[in-house]
């Protein structure tokens, strides 16, 4: 028995392994990103500049900040998640190795009712910073989209207090800005901010079940 | 002109790759999920280290060798979890006499595709990835540039994957 029938024979077991094309939605999401016209770095250092060119620009005219700027910080914050090449910095094994890293990193604990499930599981989490504070990212994936939820301390931010939209237990503002959807609210000395591509309507669920409605 | 919208010559070229990378990273890592996530990060990083490909050379091998990399550092940071199951080691342990002549052969020619894939992920990611790029027609200056390895070493690492993967097999054929 030479090694080379044994060879061919091995290659024959392997070829009976099925050979899946690519899904058609990663096959779309990777083309889309190959033909934008710039590299995604160079997109994610400019809106990082125009974020902090508009922060400044705010803080030169002497105005405090309005509740359109929890809107765009966090749509600015997720863009800096999608951009990243280390999105998360604690691979999720689920919400009880997350929850406890973020101990000694935040200066409260990021409080969230939600665990992940299959629906939305959980990447993993990093420190984001959320217009002047630390703040928890939770990295959740909806299909091939996905979804970071912000959490950090509410104090001194310009919640707004009309126009906004019952979610469960919660009052939220829900916005849809340059292809994100948001939904951002108070849960007492905690804010919280959703952001999302994915569907309004998902979002809003993922909303119900971090605030700890279901 | 070129549309804004039209992907650059490497994007080009590089897409058509994009079902064997999915290929590979489907059973390199054993799931389809963590596979698209794999080729995506794959995609990111050659768009972004695009300058640094130099024309001309290798590109099938230049991308595999990216998402082996991708695949590696996830390997790295999932090893700080600790529900995370090791990897298995690089050479298993001989269980038993091996089989020999017409007995492999009639196992090798029976065995299913299921049985094929559990075989591979219980080998370690670089007999996984050897096995899996040799069957994908890598010559062996492509695989020694994938995994990074002198080109002297490659053909012995091969036989040593091929040989754990044959050990594997014979495991399945024992206790089915």
């Amino acid at each position: 028995m030479t090694d080379d029938r044994i060879d061919a024979e091995l290659k024959r077991a392997l070829d009976r392994l099925p050979r899946r094309t690519a899904p058609a939605g990663l096959r779309e999401m990777i083309e889309a990103r190959a033909a934008r016209p710039r590299p995604a770095r160079v997109v994610a250092t400019i809106a990082i500049f125009a974020a902090i060119a508009a922060i400044v620009f705010v803080w030169l005219r002497g105005r405090a900040p309005t509740s359109d700027a929890i809107v765009a910080e966090a749509v600015n914050d997720h863009l800096r998640v999608l951009y990243s090449e280390r999105p998360v910095e604690i691979a999720s094994g689920g919400i009880h190795q997350v929850k406890p890293w973020f101990a000694g990193k935040l200066d409260f604990a990021p409080v969230t009712a939600f665990a992940g499930d299959d629906e939305f599981p959980l990447e993993g989490g990093s420190v984001a910073y959320f217009i002047d504070r630390k703040a928890a990212a939770y990295v959740f994936h909806r299909r091939l989209h996905v979804v970071t939820v912000f959490v950090f301390r509410a104090e001194g931010l310009p919640w707004p207090s009309t126009g906004l939209r019952r979610v469960g237990r919660v009052d939220a503002r829900v916005e849809t800005t340059r292809g994100f959807h948001v939904l951002a609210w108070r849960d007492g000395d905690l804010g919280y901010a959703i952001v999302s591509d994915v569907d309004a309507g998902e979002l809003t669920t993922l909303a119900l079940r971090v605030a700890g409605d279901k | 002109m070129p549309s804004a919208k039209r992907p650059a010559p490497l994007s080009e070229d590089a897409l058509r790759h994009l079902d064997a990378l999915f290929h590979f990273a489907r059973y390199l890592s054993g799931s389809e999920r963590e596979a698209e996530e794999l080729v995506q990060e794959t995609y990111a990083r050659a768009l972004g280290a695009s300058a640094q490909f130099e024309a001309g050379t290798n590109l099938r091998a230049w991308l595999f060798r990216i998402l082996r990399n991708a695949f590696l550092d996830a390997r790295r940071r999932a090893k700080a979890s600790p529900i995370v199951d090791a990897e298995p080691p690089d050479d298993p342990a001989p269980n038993g006499e091996p089989l020999r002549g017409d007995a492999e052969l009639e196992l090798l020619r029976n065995v299913v595709a299921e049985d094929i894939a559990a075989a591979l992920l219980a080998l370690s990611p670089d007999a996984r990835a050897i096995v899996l790029l040799d069957h994908d027609g890598f010559t062996e200056s492509e695989l020694a540039e994938v995994l990074g390895c002198a080109l002297g070493t490659v053909k012995s690492r091969l036989a040593r994957a091929r040989a754990a993967l044959r050990e594997r097999l014979r495991d399945y054929a024992r206790g089915s």
